[in-house]
Protein backbone atom coordinates (compact mmCIF):
# COMPACT_ATOMS: atom_id res chain seq x y z
CA UNK A 1 0.00 0.00 0.00
CA UNK A 2 2.55 2.59 0.74
CA UNK A 3 4.26 1.58 -2.69
CA UNK A 4 1.01 2.32 -4.30
CA UNK A 5 1.05 5.97 -2.18
CA UNK A 6 4.59 6.86 -3.42
CA UNK A 7 3.58 6.04 -6.53
CA UNK A 8 0.90 8.16 -7.12
CA UNK A 9 1.97 11.43 -4.87
CA UNK A 10 5.61 11.27 -6.45
CA UNK A 11 3.99 11.81 -9.83
CA UNK A 12 1.40 14.54 -8.72
CA UNK A 13 3.83 16.59 -6.88
CA UNK A 14 7.22 15.21 -7.55
CA UNK A 15 7.93 13.81 -11.02
CA UNK A 16 4.77 16.22 -12.20
CA UNK A 17 4.39 15.79 -15.69
CA UNK A 18 4.28 18.75 -17.26
CA UNK A 19 6.44 20.90 -14.55
CA UNK A 20 9.21 18.17 -13.99
CA UNK A 21 9.50 15.50 -16.94
CA UNK A 22 7.88 17.94 -19.54
CA UNK A 23 5.56 15.84 -21.44
CA UNK A 24 2.59 17.30 -23.19
CA UNK A 25 3.02 20.61 -23.09
CA UNK A 26 0.90 21.63 -25.87
CA UNK A 27 -1.74 21.26 -24.69
CA UNK A 28 -0.68 22.88 -21.24
CA UNK A 29 -0.08 26.35 -23.01
CA UNK A 30 -2.97 26.01 -25.88
CA UNK A 31 -6.43 24.86 -23.64
CA UNK A 32 -5.18 26.87 -20.12
CA UNK A 33 -6.28 30.01 -21.21
CA UNK A 34 -9.67 28.95 -19.16
CA UNK A 35 -10.11 26.89 -16.05
CA UNK A 36 -13.37 25.25 -17.23
CA UNK A 37 -11.66 24.29 -20.28
CA UNK A 38 -8.74 23.78 -18.47
CA UNK A 39 -10.44 20.98 -16.14
CA UNK A 40 -12.52 18.84 -18.41
CA UNK A 41 -9.33 18.39 -20.79
CA UNK A 42 -7.54 17.36 -17.12
CA UNK A 43 -10.43 14.87 -16.40
CA UNK A 44 -10.06 13.81 -20.17
CA UNK A 45 -5.95 13.06 -19.55
CA UNK A 46 -6.74 11.06 -16.61
CA UNK A 47 -9.37 9.05 -17.56
CA UNK A 48 -7.97 8.10 -21.11
CA UNK A 49 -4.73 7.59 -18.94
CA UNK A 50 -6.31 5.09 -16.79
CA UNK A 51 -7.68 2.90 -19.39
CA UNK A 52 -4.44 3.12 -21.38
CA UNK A 53 -2.39 1.66 -18.46
CA UNK A 54 -5.18 -1.04 -17.64
CA UNK A 55 -4.49 -1.93 -21.44
CA UNK A 56 -1.20 -1.60 -21.86
CA UNK A 57 -0.32 -3.36 -18.84
CA UNK A 58 -2.24 -6.60 -19.80
CA UNK A 59 -0.81 -6.38 -22.97
CA UNK A 60 2.24 -6.18 -22.24
CA UNK A 61 2.50 -8.99 -19.87
CA UNK A 62 0.34 -11.10 -21.92
CA UNK A 63 1.65 -9.92 -25.42
CA UNK A 64 4.80 -8.74 -25.47
CA UNK A 65 6.83 -9.94 -22.50
CA UNK A 66 5.88 -14.15 -23.86
CA UNK A 67 6.83 -13.36 -27.04
CA UNK A 68 10.27 -11.13 -26.08
CA UNK A 69 9.22 -8.23 -28.48
CA UNK A 70 9.38 -5.39 -25.19
CA UNK A 71 11.18 -2.99 -27.46
CA UNK A 72 8.09 -2.51 -29.87
CA UNK A 73 6.27 -1.37 -26.95
CA UNK A 74 5.86 2.24 -28.38
CA UNK A 75 4.67 1.42 -31.71
CA UNK A 76 2.11 -0.84 -29.97
CA UNK A 77 1.18 1.63 -27.20
CA UNK A 78 0.89 3.94 -29.45
CA UNK A 79 -1.90 1.68 -31.36
CA UNK A 80 -3.86 0.93 -28.96
CA UNK A 81 -3.94 4.14 -27.19
CA UNK A 82 -5.19 5.84 -30.50
CA UNK A 83 -8.11 2.89 -30.96
CA UNK A 84 -8.90 3.54 -27.24
CA UNK A 85 -9.53 6.96 -27.83
CA UNK A 86 -11.29 6.39 -30.74
CA UNK A 87 -13.34 3.55 -28.74
CA UNK A 88 -14.46 5.89 -26.12
CA UNK A 89 -15.25 8.58 -28.57
CA UNK A 90 -17.65 6.48 -30.04
CA UNK A 91 -19.03 5.54 -26.94
CA UNK A 92 -19.65 8.67 -25.61
CA UNK A 93 -21.12 10.16 -28.85
CA UNK A 94 -23.69 7.39 -28.40
CA UNK A 95 -24.87 7.08 -24.59
CA UNK A 96 -24.03 11.11 -23.75
CA UNK A 97 -24.24 13.66 -26.07
CA UNK A 98 -23.76 16.53 -23.43
CA UNK A 99 -20.57 14.51 -22.61
CA UNK A 100 -19.39 14.57 -25.97
CA UNK A 101 -19.84 17.86 -26.18
CA UNK A 102 -18.48 18.94 -22.72
CA UNK A 103 -15.14 16.79 -23.84
CA UNK A 104 -14.87 18.26 -27.53
CA UNK A 105 -12.00 18.42 -29.30
CA UNK A 106 -10.40 17.06 -26.38
CA UNK A 107 -10.79 13.32 -26.89
CA UNK A 108 -9.38 13.77 -29.72
CA UNK A 109 -6.92 15.46 -29.11
CA UNK A 110 -5.61 13.22 -26.47
CA UNK A 111 -4.88 10.37 -28.87
CA UNK A 112 -1.73 12.39 -29.47
CA UNK A 113 -1.00 13.98 -26.29
CA UNK A 114 2.50 12.24 -25.13
CA UNK A 115 1.42 12.48 -21.33
CA UNK A 116 -0.46 9.84 -22.00
CA UNK A 117 2.06 7.40 -24.04
CA UNK A 118 4.66 8.55 -20.82
CA UNK A 119 2.78 6.88 -18.08
CA UNK A 120 2.57 3.89 -20.36
CA UNK A 121 5.92 3.68 -21.14
CA UNK A 122 7.23 4.91 -17.30
CA UNK A 123 5.02 1.71 -16.35
CA UNK A 124 7.02 -0.53 -18.71
CA UNK A 125 10.61 0.95 -17.91
CA UNK A 126 9.46 0.96 -14.12
CA UNK A 127 8.30 -2.49 -13.93
CA UNK A 128 5.07 -1.31 -11.99
CA UNK A 129 2.77 -4.22 -10.64
CA UNK A 130 -0.72 -3.79 -12.25
CA UNK A 131 -1.93 -1.82 -9.27
CA UNK A 132 1.01 0.53 -9.71
CA UNK A 133 0.62 1.64 -13.06
CA UNK A 134 -2.93 2.35 -12.24
CA UNK A 135 -1.82 4.60 -9.23
CA UNK A 136 0.89 5.88 -11.31
CA UNK A 137 -1.67 6.76 -14.04
CA UNK A 138 -4.34 8.29 -11.64
CA UNK A 139 -1.00 10.30 -9.64
CA UNK A 140 -0.16 11.46 -13.16
CA UNK A 141 -3.21 12.26 -14.51
CA UNK A 142 -4.21 14.36 -11.19
CA UNK A 143 -0.92 15.92 -11.38
CA UNK A 144 -1.85 17.21 -15.19
CA UNK A 145 -5.32 18.38 -14.15
CA UNK A 146 -3.58 20.26 -11.00
CA UNK A 147 -1.22 22.19 -13.37
CA UNK A 148 -4.05 23.08 -15.73
CA UNK A 149 -6.00 24.65 -12.83
CA UNK A 150 -3.23 26.64 -11.78
CA UNK A 151 -2.04 27.52 -14.88
CA UNK A 152 -5.48 28.53 -16.54
CA UNK A 153 -6.89 30.73 -13.05
CA UNK A 154 -3.68 32.54 -12.97
CA UNK A 155 -3.98 33.28 -16.72
CA UNK A 156 -7.73 34.20 -16.22
CA UNK A 157 -6.26 36.97 -13.60
CA UNK A 158 -3.65 37.81 -16.11
CA UNK A 159 -6.09 38.85 -18.65
CA UNK A 160 -7.23 41.57 -16.21
CA UNK A 161 -3.72 42.81 -15.18
CA UNK A 162 -2.05 45.67 -16.48
CA UNK A 163 0.91 43.56 -18.29
CA UNK A 164 3.25 45.55 -20.34
CA UNK A 165 2.11 45.36 -24.18
CA UNK A 166 4.61 42.76 -25.92
CA UNK A 167 4.32 40.47 -22.89
CA UNK A 168 0.38 40.56 -23.02
CA UNK A 169 -0.38 36.63 -24.34
CA UNK A 170 1.58 33.79 -24.35
CA UNK A 171 5.13 35.45 -23.43
CA UNK A 172 3.37 36.23 -19.64
CA UNK A 173 2.55 32.36 -19.52
CA UNK A 174 5.89 31.18 -20.40
CA UNK A 175 6.90 33.00 -17.23
CA UNK A 176 4.42 31.76 -14.89
CA UNK A 177 5.38 28.61 -16.31
CA UNK A 178 9.00 29.09 -15.13
CA UNK A 179 7.77 30.42 -12.03
CA UNK A 180 5.12 27.31 -11.47
CA UNK A 181 8.41 24.84 -12.09
CA UNK A 182 10.93 26.64 -10.03
CA UNK A 183 8.00 25.42 -6.84
CA UNK A 184 8.05 22.98 -7.75
CA UNK A 185 11.88 22.12 -7.78
CA UNK A 186 10.85 22.34 -4.44
CA UNK A 187 9.32 19.14 -3.88
CA UNK A 188 12.45 16.95 -5.17
CA UNK A 189 13.90 14.67 -3.14
CA UNK A 190 10.54 14.25 -0.77
CA UNK A 191 10.01 10.47 -1.45
CA UNK B 1 11.64 -11.43 -37.07
CA UNK B 2 8.65 -13.12 -38.70
CA UNK B 3 6.78 -13.38 -34.89
CA UNK B 4 7.37 -10.08 -34.26
CA UNK B 5 5.79 -8.86 -37.86
CA UNK B 6 3.06 -11.57 -37.15
CA UNK B 7 2.13 -10.39 -33.78
CA UNK B 8 1.91 -7.03 -34.64
CA UNK B 9 -0.44 -7.74 -37.49
CA UNK B 10 -2.76 -9.73 -35.18
CA UNK B 11 -2.84 -6.73 -32.41
CA UNK B 12 -3.50 -3.73 -35.42
CA UNK B 13 -6.41 -6.01 -36.91
CA UNK B 14 -7.71 -6.75 -33.87
CA UNK B 15 -7.47 -3.23 -32.73
CA UNK B 16 -10.03 -2.83 -36.08
CA UNK B 17 -12.19 -5.37 -35.57
CA UNK B 18 -12.76 -3.98 -31.85
CA UNK B 19 -13.38 -0.31 -33.37
CA UNK B 20 -15.62 -1.98 -35.72
CA UNK B 21 -17.72 -4.24 -33.67
CA UNK B 22 -18.30 -1.17 -31.42
CA UNK B 23 -19.20 1.25 -34.46
CA UNK B 24 -21.72 -1.91 -35.19
CA UNK B 25 -23.30 -2.89 -31.59
CA UNK B 26 -23.33 0.11 -29.37
CA UNK B 27 -26.74 0.70 -29.13
CA UNK B 28 -27.45 4.80 -30.36
CA UNK B 29 -29.11 6.18 -26.73
CA UNK B 30 -29.38 9.67 -27.64
CA UNK B 31 -32.25 11.33 -28.80
CA UNK B 32 -31.81 12.10 -32.37
CA UNK B 33 -28.31 10.73 -32.97
CA UNK B 34 -29.12 8.59 -35.94
CA UNK B 35 -30.58 11.82 -37.87
CA UNK B 36 -27.42 13.61 -36.64
CA UNK B 37 -25.24 11.13 -37.91
CA UNK B 38 -26.93 10.00 -41.20
CA UNK B 39 -26.61 14.43 -41.41
CA UNK B 40 -23.28 13.78 -40.86
CA UNK B 41 -22.71 11.16 -43.54
CA UNK B 42 -23.95 13.95 -45.68
CA UNK B 43 -22.29 17.08 -44.97
CA UNK B 44 -18.57 17.38 -46.79
CA UNK B 45 -16.98 16.59 -43.69
CA UNK B 46 -13.98 18.97 -44.14
CA UNK B 47 -14.86 20.98 -40.74
CA UNK B 48 -14.03 24.14 -42.52
CA UNK B 49 -15.89 26.10 -39.50
CA UNK B 50 -17.57 28.62 -42.40
CA UNK B 51 -20.78 27.72 -41.06
CA UNK B 52 -20.65 29.09 -37.79
CA UNK B 53 -20.31 25.75 -36.08
CA UNK B 54 -17.04 24.35 -34.80
CA UNK B 55 -17.18 21.43 -37.17
CA UNK B 56 -19.59 19.37 -39.80
CA UNK B 57 -20.71 17.30 -36.66
CA UNK B 58 -21.65 20.28 -34.52
CA UNK B 59 -23.80 21.63 -37.66
CA UNK B 60 -25.36 18.62 -38.14
CA UNK B 61 -26.40 18.39 -34.52
CA UNK B 62 -27.86 21.81 -34.80
CA UNK B 63 -29.69 20.88 -38.25
CA UNK B 64 -31.23 18.06 -35.83
CA UNK B 65 -32.53 20.40 -33.31
CA UNK B 66 -33.51 23.20 -36.04
CA UNK B 67 -33.80 22.15 -39.65
CA UNK B 68 -34.69 25.36 -40.82
CA UNK B 69 -31.12 26.66 -39.88
CA UNK B 70 -29.57 25.35 -43.33
CA UNK B 71 -30.90 28.41 -44.74
CA UNK B 72 -29.49 30.90 -42.41
CA UNK B 73 -25.95 29.56 -42.15
CA UNK B 74 -26.25 27.73 -45.61
CA UNK B 75 -22.79 25.25 -45.56
CA UNK B 76 -20.98 26.92 -48.98
CA UNK B 77 -20.05 23.52 -49.80
CA UNK B 78 -22.98 21.81 -50.14
CA UNK B 79 -24.72 24.40 -52.54
CA UNK B 80 -22.15 23.32 -55.39
CA UNK B 81 -23.14 19.80 -55.29
CA UNK B 82 -26.81 19.72 -56.27
CA UNK B 83 -27.13 15.82 -55.59
CA UNK B 84 -25.71 16.01 -52.09
CA UNK B 85 -28.28 18.82 -51.51
CA UNK B 86 -31.30 16.76 -52.85
CA UNK B 87 -30.26 14.39 -50.34
CA UNK B 88 -30.25 16.70 -47.76
CA UNK B 89 -33.07 18.10 -48.31
CA UNK B 90 -34.62 14.59 -48.12
CA UNK B 91 -32.95 14.41 -44.59
CA UNK B 92 -34.14 17.15 -43.20
CA UNK B 93 -37.59 16.70 -44.93
CA UNK B 94 -37.55 20.53 -46.33
CA UNK B 95 -37.13 22.10 -50.07
CA UNK B 96 -34.47 24.20 -50.67
CA UNK B 97 -33.98 27.03 -53.56
CA UNK B 98 -30.24 26.63 -53.80
CA UNK B 99 -29.83 29.19 -56.17
CA UNK B 100 -31.04 31.82 -54.09
CA UNK B 101 -29.03 30.88 -50.77
CA UNK B 102 -25.92 30.45 -53.37
CA UNK B 103 -23.47 33.71 -52.57
CA UNK B 104 -20.62 35.10 -53.79
CA UNK B 105 -17.70 36.93 -52.47
CA UNK B 106 -18.18 41.21 -53.85
CA UNK B 107 -14.58 43.13 -53.40
CA UNK B 108 -15.89 46.69 -52.58
CA UNK B 109 -12.93 48.36 -54.68
CA UNK B 110 -11.81 49.10 -57.91
CA UNK B 111 -7.71 49.29 -56.89
CA UNK B 112 -7.74 52.52 -58.72
CA UNK B 113 -6.21 54.36 -55.99
CA UNK B 114 -3.06 55.63 -56.28
CA UNK B 115 0.19 53.81 -54.39
CA UNK B 116 1.61 57.19 -52.57
CA UNK B 117 4.26 55.35 -50.65
CA UNK B 118 6.80 51.91 -51.50
CA UNK B 119 5.32 49.27 -48.55
CA UNK B 120 8.58 47.28 -47.58
CA UNK B 121 7.16 45.66 -44.71
CA UNK B 122 5.57 42.60 -43.48
CA UNK B 123 3.73 41.36 -46.53
CA UNK B 124 0.21 40.65 -45.37
CA UNK B 125 -2.48 43.15 -45.07
CA UNK B 126 -2.99 43.19 -41.98
CA UNK B 127 0.36 44.12 -41.13
CA UNK B 128 0.27 47.23 -44.28
CA UNK B 129 -3.29 48.33 -43.11
CA UNK B 130 -2.13 49.49 -39.36
CA UNK B 131 0.43 51.67 -41.07
CA UNK B 132 -0.90 55.08 -41.39
CA UNK B 133 -3.97 52.65 -43.38
CA UNK B 134 -2.12 51.29 -45.65
CA UNK B 135 0.42 52.26 -48.72
CA UNK B 136 -2.30 54.53 -51.07
CA UNK B 137 -4.32 57.30 -51.40
CA UNK B 138 -7.93 56.14 -50.07
CA UNK B 139 -6.68 54.61 -46.51
CA UNK B 140 -9.93 51.96 -47.11
CA UNK B 141 -8.54 50.64 -50.50
CA UNK B 142 -7.56 47.02 -51.23
CA UNK B 143 -3.63 46.43 -50.49
CA UNK B 144 -3.53 43.76 -52.87
CA UNK B 145 -1.17 41.59 -50.34
CA UNK B 146 -3.45 38.59 -50.68
CA UNK B 147 -4.69 38.23 -46.97
CA UNK B 148 -7.61 36.69 -48.57
CA UNK B 149 -5.75 34.93 -51.15
CA UNK B 150 -4.42 32.67 -48.78
CA UNK B 151 -7.39 31.46 -46.94
CA UNK B 152 -9.61 31.17 -49.99
CA UNK B 153 -10.13 27.24 -50.25
CA UNK B 154 -10.86 26.63 -53.89
CA UNK B 155 -8.14 29.36 -55.20
CA UNK B 156 -10.61 31.84 -56.88
CA UNK B 157 -9.12 34.55 -55.54
CA UNK B 158 -6.05 36.81 -57.49
CA UNK B 159 -4.24 39.85 -56.92
CA UNK B 160 -3.81 42.31 -60.00
CA UNK B 161 0.13 42.52 -59.95
CA UNK B 162 0.00 46.27 -61.76
CA UNK B 163 -2.92 47.73 -59.31
CA UNK B 164 -2.60 45.81 -56.44
CA UNK B 165 -6.20 44.77 -56.32
CA UNK B 166 -7.94 41.16 -55.04
CA UNK B 167 -10.09 39.80 -58.23
CA UNK B 168 -12.41 36.97 -57.57
CA UNK B 169 -13.47 34.30 -59.99
CA UNK B 170 -17.07 34.10 -59.59
CA UNK B 171 -16.95 30.73 -60.83
CA UNK B 172 -14.87 29.03 -58.81
CA UNK B 173 -16.17 31.08 -55.40
CA UNK B 174 -18.54 29.09 -53.36
CA UNK B 175 -19.52 31.84 -51.34
CA UNK B 176 -17.90 30.33 -48.14
CA UNK B 177 -17.13 33.27 -46.63
CA UNK B 178 -14.13 32.62 -45.08
CA UNK B 179 -12.40 35.48 -46.49
CA UNK B 180 -14.75 37.88 -45.24
CA UNK B 181 -13.17 38.13 -41.78
CA UNK B 182 -9.13 38.38 -43.02
CA UNK B 183 -9.55 41.46 -44.61
CA UNK B 184 -8.43 44.23 -42.24
CA UNK B 185 -10.20 47.02 -44.67
CA UNK B 186 -13.45 45.35 -44.73
CA UNK B 187 -13.73 45.15 -48.30
CA UNK B 188 -15.48 41.66 -48.84
CA UNK B 189 -18.96 41.49 -48.94
CA UNK B 190 -21.20 38.10 -49.75
CA UNK B 191 -23.72 38.82 -52.10
CA UNK B 192 -26.47 36.78 -53.86
CA UNK B 193 -24.96 35.15 -56.78
CA UNK B 194 -27.23 36.76 -59.08
CA UNK B 195 -25.91 40.38 -58.44
CA UNK B 196 -25.78 41.70 -61.90
CA UNK B 197 -24.11 45.19 -61.19
CA UNK B 198 -21.17 45.24 -58.55
CA UNK B 199 -20.23 48.45 -56.89
CA UNK B 200 -16.87 48.32 -56.33
CA UNK B 201 -16.22 51.08 -53.60
CA UNK B 202 -16.08 50.71 -49.51
CA UNK B 203 -18.84 52.41 -49.41
CA UNK B 204 -19.03 52.18 -45.28
CA UNK B 205 -16.62 54.84 -44.31
CA UNK B 206 -17.43 57.11 -47.38
CA UNK B 207 -20.34 58.28 -46.08
CA UNK B 208 -17.93 60.81 -43.89
CA UNK B 209 -15.10 61.23 -46.21
CA UNK B 210 -15.91 62.15 -49.90
CA UNK B 211 -14.53 59.62 -52.37
CA UNK B 212 -12.69 62.31 -54.52
CA UNK B 213 -10.32 63.33 -51.64
CA UNK B 214 -9.18 60.70 -51.00
CA UNK B 215 -9.49 58.18 -54.25
CA UNK B 216 -9.49 59.53 -57.38
CA UNK B 217 -12.02 56.66 -58.76
CA UNK B 218 -14.34 56.40 -55.55
CA UNK B 219 -18.00 57.40 -55.25
CA UNK B 220 -19.01 60.62 -55.40
CA UNK B 221 -22.50 60.24 -54.67
CA UNK B 222 -22.72 62.18 -58.07
CA UNK B 223 -26.56 60.00 -59.15
CA UNK B 224 -25.45 60.06 -61.99
CA UNK B 225 -26.37 56.06 -62.30
CA UNK B 226 -29.83 56.78 -60.13
CA UNK B 227 -30.72 58.93 -62.81
CA UNK B 228 -29.51 56.81 -65.87
CA UNK B 229 -31.36 53.79 -64.92
CA UNK B 230 -34.82 53.63 -67.33
CA UNK B 231 -35.74 50.39 -65.38
CA UNK B 232 -36.12 52.21 -61.83
CA UNK B 233 -33.52 49.42 -60.76
CA UNK B 234 -31.88 52.01 -58.95
CA UNK B 235 -32.78 53.47 -55.54
CA UNK B 236 -30.57 55.93 -53.91
CA UNK B 237 -30.09 55.11 -50.31
CA UNK B 238 -30.63 58.54 -48.83
CA UNK B 239 -28.48 57.93 -45.48
CA UNK B 240 -25.28 56.22 -46.95
CA UNK B 241 -26.02 58.15 -50.23
CA UNK B 242 -25.37 55.21 -52.43
CA UNK B 243 -27.48 53.72 -55.41
CA UNK B 244 -28.92 49.87 -54.36
CA UNK B 245 -29.60 48.26 -56.89
CA UNK B 246 -32.22 45.71 -57.24
CA UNK B 247 -31.47 42.94 -59.04
CA UNK B 248 -35.42 42.12 -60.50
CA UNK B 249 -35.47 45.24 -62.52
CA UNK B 250 -31.93 45.23 -63.56
CA UNK B 251 -31.98 44.31 -67.56
CA UNK B 252 -28.63 44.70 -67.34
CA UNK B 253 -28.13 47.52 -69.95
CA UNK B 254 -25.27 48.54 -68.26
CA UNK B 255 -26.29 52.27 -68.52
CA UNK B 256 -25.33 53.04 -65.27
CA UNK B 257 -21.67 51.99 -65.65
CA UNK B 258 -21.20 53.99 -68.96
CA UNK B 259 -22.27 57.18 -67.01
CA UNK B 260 -20.18 56.59 -63.89
CA UNK B 261 -17.48 59.04 -64.29
CA UNK B 262 -15.79 57.37 -61.86
CA UNK B 263 -15.64 53.60 -62.89
CA UNK B 264 -17.32 52.64 -59.79
CA UNK B 265 -19.55 50.20 -61.32
CA UNK B 266 -18.79 46.77 -62.70
CA UNK B 267 -20.70 44.35 -64.44
CA UNK B 268 -20.56 41.47 -61.85
CA UNK B 269 -21.76 38.49 -64.26
CA UNK B 270 -18.50 39.34 -66.30
CA UNK B 271 -16.05 38.84 -62.77
CA UNK B 272 -14.90 35.76 -64.16
CA UNK B 273 -13.88 37.45 -67.20
CA UNK B 274 -12.03 39.73 -65.05
CA UNK B 275 -10.39 36.93 -63.33
CA UNK B 276 -9.08 35.55 -66.29
CA UNK B 277 -7.85 38.33 -68.04
CA UNK B 278 -5.41 39.02 -64.64
CA UNK B 279 -4.18 35.45 -64.64
CA UNK B 280 -3.64 35.26 -68.43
Amino acid sequence: MNELIAIFLGLVLINNFLLVRFLGLCSFFGVSTKLSNAVSMGVAVTFVMALASVVTWIIRHYILIPFNIEYMNIIVYILVIASLVQIVELFIKRTNLALYNAFGIYLPLITVNCAVLGVTLINATEDYSFLGSVAAALGGGLGYTLIMAMMSGIREKLEMANTPKTMKGIPIAFIIAMLLGLAFVGFVGMI
Amino acid sequence: MTPIIGVLTVIGLVCGLIIYLVYIKVPRRVKGIEKTEELNAILPGMNCGACGHPGCFAFAQALTADPGLITKTPCATMLQDLEKLKQLEKALGITLDASAMLKKALFHCNGNSEIICNYSGVNTCKAAAQLLSGYKKCPYACLGLGDCVKVCPENAIYIDPEKKVAIVDTEKCTGCGLCVPECPQDLIELVPAGTKIAFQCNYKPLRDVPGREKCDFGCTHCRKCFKACEYQAIEWHKEKALPEFNQEKCTLCLKCIEVCPQNTLADFTKAKKAAEAVTA
